[in-house]
């Protein structure tokens, strides 16, 4: 066996700081990407699509970024999809991950509703993401999703 | 407690032209209970929602939505319409302990 020399100490030492960096770099990773989502709101998509999957884009949902009340919270759904008669907007379902239901509404609209846009009011239980997700007439599905902090219960 | 559980609204423009995509508001009064909440006294309030609020035009159903006590107390709903016939627009409210709340409002053209 080697000597234990100044040169191998470092190199050992160097090799093990780089190990902890990385591993702490790749746990710090989910938190930072927006996309990921919890495996229970998974569940739940899964339920309403199957294996269709929430593609990004086409949708814009506005939603406060601080929400005094939680028992009202506007939310305001926004889609540049078409509506007319053979390819429109089906039904747009909103989301909150952290309430105790999550899939909180369903819209399902049809083409004589001449444009994708929906408004309303929503309860929330703590700070979470909001998802709004779209589903066209022909089955592709498209969503967006919106943290909102949230400082009072609004689910009890 | 509520005064008018049921008492719905429906907002729609003044001016209506015939092709218009107009603004829908309806509003009705519900508390929309959840069922997580205790009253002063510490009593479970059962959950007491609008679950289910058909939309029709005329003859025809043109949106349908399915809701549950995650909506607010009140709940008020604003979309899109494209008024192309003079019709009555009406909403049906339904709530989990069988209430059905009906608002109707005439979409009628501007001369």
């Amino acid at each position: 066996m080697a000597a234990f020399t100044r040169r191998a100490f470092l190199q050992w030492s160097g090799l093990t700081c780089l190990l902890f960096t990385t591993r702490r770099l790749f746990a710090l990773a989910p938190l930072r990407s927006r996309g990921d989502v919890p495996w229970k709101v998974q569940q739940v998509l899964k339920q309403l699509f199957g294996d269709r999957p929430v593609q990004e884009g086409h949708v814009q949902l506005d939603v406060p970024t601080v929400a005094a009340d939680g028992r009202v919270v506007p939310v305001m759904v926004e889609s540049d999809l078409p509506m007319t008669a053979n390819a429109y907007v089906k039904a747009i379902h909103v989301l909150v991950d952290n309430n105790p239901d999550i899939h909180i509404a369903e819209f399902r609209l049809t083409p004589e509703i001449g444009q994708a846009f929906l408004s309303t009011r929503i309860k929330m239980r703590m700070t979470s993401p909001v998802r709004a997700i779209i589903e066209t007439s022909d089955g592709a599905v498209w969503g967006a999703a919106a943290d909102v902090r949230v400082t009072v219960n609004g689910c009890g | 407690m509520r005064r008018d559980v049921g008492a719905g609204r429906i907002l729609i423009p003044t001016t209506i032209r015939r092709g218009d995509v107009i603004d829908v508001r309806a509003l009705v009064e519900h508390p929309m209970a959840t069922g997580l909440f205790r009253d002063p006294e510490g009593h479970p309030i059962p959950a007491y929602f609008i679950n289910d609020v058909s939309v029709t035009y005329g003859d025809r159903e043109v949106a349908h939505f399915a809701w549950t006590s995650g909506i607010s107390r009140d709940p008020f709903v604003e979309f899109p319409l494209r008024a192309d016939r003079e019709a009555p627009l009406s909403f049906t409210w339904k709530d989990n302990k069988g209430g059905v709340f009906q608002q109707t409002v005439d979409i009628k053209f501007a001369a």
